[in-house]
């Protein structure tokens, strides 16, 4: 679906490959420029129920019960059972804005890449940057351009897996757009989604987005260096998010000193 | 505003069973948005209206039914309706350990005119 407008065309959201980034900027350009032609054959439907005859026709009630996401669910399944059949483990990399998603990246794939094939798809309403960075610190990436769209969807990361060749066994993270509200609507096939989380934020960050927390499997409380200057309770945060999501698993780090950052290689194999 | 993109589903949905049942129009469509479900009835509905214009739907009544929350209390085992996700048990004032409802967001019917 398109989520500039949700006219339903798919050309709402670009794929980039990072390396050609001044070919497909043109491509982002039209992409985003929406007509509608085929709502128009609904048009001739609309003329004749203006027509005096109707008044006889019948009234019927179809009774659907079917969830709305039905369509993104039955995607996320495909990608889901694609990544089982490639042993590929996928992760939904959620968080607001600015929480150090791409920087916890960057680390993550230069340390494990020697054991691992990783790759990456990107989400983001504009640029291509993160997928430059991924791709410096050493992993093929595929950058999502949602244009005014908040969030990923299954169809979004089924176009980006087809061209990206993945091996067996490989990782395959997922930046989701930044945002702590839509994305956690949309299953994108992943086998967990982890929350990352920043300690510049406040901890009562789990009661006032309880979705994104109810969701995720793993939070990760990032940028641990800067505890002592900021008024972050990790004890607080940690209780606040388990009333939401008593499953919900934590660890802290520091993705640009480094610490903790082994406890979270260590979940991921 | 995801509201826009569900929006877009809504009317594709409702546009496939229309065509299934060779409907001229759609003259109501009711939906239920529990309110845990992470969609805005109102903003749901904005989006619906803008949208709707040269579709299907475009002459359709929205009936939103709102669907409350619905949490089991980890002690007294008793489920209690819930308007906000941090509301407690109204008797043991406990934080509920089971959410059962209120993440509905599901088209339950349409009303087509046919021939």
């Amino acid at each position: 679906m398109c989520d500039t407008c949700g006219c339903g065309k798919p050309e709402g959201f670009t794929i980039h490959y990072p390396k050609h980034t001044h070919e497909h900027e043109h491509t982002h350009e039209n992409g985003n420029t929406h007509t509608h032609a085929h709502d128009h054959e609904h048009e001739h439907e609309h003329d004749h129920t203006n027509e005096p005859d109707h008044k006889h026709s019948h009234e019927k009630v179809i009774n659907l019960n079917i969830d709305i996401l039905t369509q993104n669910n039955i995607i996320a399944g495909m990608n889901r059972r694609f990544f089982e059949g490639r042993k590929v483990l996928c992760l939904n990399m959620v968080s607001s804005p600015g929480s150090g998603k791409t920087t916890l990246l960057e680390e993550t794939i230069s340390s494990l890449i020697p054991s691992r094939k990783i790759y990456v798809i990107e989400g983001d309403q504009q640029t291509q940057i993160d997928a430059g960075r991924i791709e410096k610190a050493g992993a093929p990436a595929i950058q999502i351009n949602t244009g005014s769209g908040c969030h990923l969807d299954a169809n979004m990361i089924e176009s980006a897996l087809k061209k990206l060749d993945m091996e067996a066994n490989s990782i395959l993270f997922i930046e989701n757009v930044g945002n702590l509200v839509c994305p956690a609507m949309f299953d994108l096939g992943e086998y967990k989604r982890v929350l990352v989380i920043s300690v510049t934020e406040g901890d009562d960050k789990p009661l006032k987005y309880p979705k994104m927390f109810e969701t995720s499997h793993l939070c990760i409380i990032n940028k641990s260096d800067l505890l002592p200057h900021v008024d972050f309770r990790t004890d607080e945060f940690i209780k606040n998010a388990r009333l939401v999501n008593h499953n919900l698993e934590f660890i802290t780090v520091s993705a640009k000193t480094g610490e903790g950052m082994n406890l979270w290689y260590d979940w991921i194999l | 505003m995801h509201e826009f993109s569900l929006a877009g589903e809504v009317i594709k949905l409702a546009r496939d069973e229309a065509e299934k049942h060779n409907a001229l129009t759609v003259s109501e469509i009711t939906i239920e948005v529990g309110n845990f479900s992470g969609v805005e009835a109102e903003a749901f509905e904005s989006a619906l209206g803008l949208l709707s214009e040269d579709s299907i739907l475009e002459k359709a009544r929205l009936n939103i039914v709102r669907i409350k929350g619905k949490g089991i209390c980890p002690a007294c085992y008793k489920e209690f309706e819930m308007d906000q996700r941090m509301d407690t048990c109204p008797e043991c004032n406990l934080f509920p350990s089971e959410i059962k409802g209120g993440n509905e967001f599901r088209v339950v019917s349409l009303m087509i005119e046919e021939q």
